[in-house]
């Protein structure tokens, strides 16, 4: 508990001086934040006219989409707000900047994760909160104590899902030179995480279940607050999934620091 | 018990035998065929509370190994190094906890943010106390006059101001011990003075044990009692500066860039001072590249002044220069015997 203490005092200390530092480029900061809006709200607007144009996708209408689609949004928050700079991670790998890591008295992943604070992920989970609200109410989704307290759980769950798998992919770079590919196909992946699973045929739906599990990303749980009446049981593993995930991914997180040699001075 | 004990550690690394051409490469993605690389050959020492030593050796020598071992990135393969009576590799955190480290051109601070932020977080980091704080903070002005630095982001900064920076930060919560890696690479030589400066202070002030890899041999006159040397993975050297300062002071290196050089001149040049000082050891001709010769001149054989008034009364030079002995050739002279 101390220990936690610790850790989360000395997070909020470097973070907050990391905004402040950020919104000095002002210029910087806004033009990014416009970005961010334009890029997310295009993204939204290409599934939105996809979607409209169709009546329903293997028996899932449009305003159940936005939902899953704005879940999805939330879910891949967290991983673009703190987790970012896992893209950069082969790159102090390979120059060896990596080393400075091991040299505090901290755990390593938490100091990596540390000096990262995206804002324009920020603008990505407003837009995202806005469509979830809007899917709710088309939908009547009804959010009582429980129901909240569950949307938190199978959140966190997704989030540690989408982090996993991009840590995962990220950490190829202790063993490869360029991890790049694999960054870039885990992303594609992920990316086929806001469509109904049901779409995919049994290959791909078990491997997007159980091997590669970016169902949980946001079709899975979501069906929890849709009320669909045919939630398999693989809607209520979530929590188990996203626990088990980024366990994984710590470990081979580990297997990579510990078997690092840097470069030659 | 000495603060630093290494006992017969050795790093082996494995290493594929790459094959030569397109087919080679392809064969290699298949084969079992390594070769163990000895970074570190059964090295041992000790080192006590307040010591500066300098580690040094040639490049590949062995010493980054060493170091990483000692900070706990490496587990060795043989052998054990014990910090403080703890094992650095499996206990890489509480190590941490009483160590600095300052590696060459790469800071440790946070880049963005203002120098005073980062000595702050330092300040939670390592847990240390208000009245602590402020002490290191009073003692890092005087002597680098930390305070009107304090607004400035770090990545803004020169790399002198950098490095007195990475210094007094890796001072900061008063370590056993702290590692040094190259501190005045790249830094012009009055900056580089001011850095032996603080280090000397900083351990004379604090007690706090040393240990400095560098390429200038400046750095080892201003600031060891003690040297090792490695080179080739083993201990080739352990003991006080003063020895292999002999070494490394009487020598000088003239090199001339001659007028007019072709296939004879070199043994001009040699039959010239071996006429003059018959000891091998007095002078000792080389050629280097880009048509310049290296003269190496033992200063207590060979007066200086007299070996250049006796080449420049024979040859005419374009271009001259004298430098001090490189530290390839202080490893060459210790092979050669220098030291026994």
């Amino acid at each position: 508990m101390q220990r936690l203490r610790y850790y989360l005092r000395i997070y909020f200390l470097i973070e907050t001086q990391y905004i402040k530092s950020k919104m000095q480029y002002r210029d910087d900061f806004i033009i990014s934040g416009i970005g961010m809006v334009f890029s997310s709200l295009t993204t939204i607007a290409v599934f939105w006219v996809l979607l409209a144009s169709i009546p329903d996708l293997a028996g899932w209408n449009f305003d159940q989409l936005v939902f899953i689609y704005a879940f999805y949004m939330l879910a891949i928050s967290p991983f673009q707000i703190l987790f970012d700079h896992f893209w950069q991670l082969r790159f102090h790998v390979i120059e060896g900047t990596f080393i400075k890591y091991y040299f505090r008295p901290l755990n390593m992943m938490f100091y990596y994760v540390s000096e990262m604070f995206d804002i324009k992920g920020v603008v990505q989970f407003v837009l995202g909160i806005a469509m979830f609200i809007y899917a709710s109410i088309r939908l009547g989704v009804v959010w009582n104590l429980p129901q909240v307290l569950l949307l938190l759980v199978t959140m966190i769950s997704a989030a540690l899902v989408t982090i996993s798998i991009m840590v995962i992919a990220a950490c190829t770079s202790f063993w490869i030179y360029n991890s790049y590919p694999v960054l870039d196909l885990a992303r594609r992946l992920r990316e086929f995480s806001p469509y109904p699973m049901t779409i995919f045929d049994g290959f791909f739906k078990l491997m997007f279940t159980y091997i590669i599990p970016i169902g949980f990303v946001a079709f899975y749980p979501a069906q929890i607050f849709l009320n669909t009446g045919s939630n398999s049981t693989a809607v209520y593993l979530s929590p188990l999934i996203g626990a088990a995930t980024f366990a994984l991914a710590y470990w081979v997180w580990m297997k990579g620091v510990n078997g690092y040699t840097g470069t030659g001075s | 018990m000495a603060l630093i004990e290494i006992e017969h550690l050795s790093k082996h690394f494995k290493l594929l035998n790459r094959r030569e051409g397109l087919k080679g490469a392809f064969l290699d993605l298949f084969s079992g065929n390594y070769r163990t690389v000895k970074a570190v050959d059964d090295i041992s020492f000790s080192i006590d509370e307040g010591e500066i030593v300098g580690y040094i050796g040639p490049n590949g020598a062995g010493k980054s190994t060493t170091i990483k071992m000692m900070t706990g990135i490496l587990q060795p393969t043989e052998g054990k190094i014990l910090i403080n009576g703890i094992e650095p590799y499996s206990n890489r955190i509480s190590n941490a906890r009483r160590m600095g480290v300052v590696f060459g051109q790469r800071t440790q601070l946070w880049w963005d943010l203002p120098v005073i932020e980062s000595f702050k977080i330092l300040k939670e980091i390592y847990a240390v106390d208000d009245q602590t704080y402020r002490q290191q903070m009073a003692l890092f002005e005087d002597l680098i006059g930390l305070k009107k630095l304090y607004p400035v982001q770090v990545r803004t900064m020169s790399l002198g101001q950098r490095m007195l920076c990475d210094i007094a930060a890796s001072f900061l919560h008063q370590p056993k011990v702290v590692f040094l890696d190259e501190p005045t690479i790249g830094l012009d030589v009055s900056v580089k003075a001011r850095i032996r400066d603080v280090i000397r202070e900083l351990n004379r002030t604090q007690n706090i044990t040393i240990i400095l890899t560098t390429h200038d041999l400046g750095d080892i006159e201003a600031l060891c009692q003690r040297i090792i040397i490695i080179d080739k993975g083993k201990l080739l050297f352990d003991g006080p500066v003063q020895r292999v300062n002999q070494l490394f002071g009487v020598y000088r290196t003239f090199k001339a860039q001659i007028f007019d050089y072709n296939d004879t001149t070199l043994d001009r040049l040699k039959a010239l001072v071996q006429d003059r000082f018959a000891d091998p050891d007095a002078v000792h001709v080389e050629e280097n590249e880009n048509f310049w010769t290296d003269i190496i001149i033992n200063q207590e054989k060979a007066p200086l002044r007299e070996v250049l008034n006796l080449v420049m009364s024979k040859f005419e030079l374009e271009d001259i220069r004298i430098v001090e002995i490189s530290m390839e050739n202080v490893v060459q002279k210790i092979y050669d015997g220098a030291l026994l």
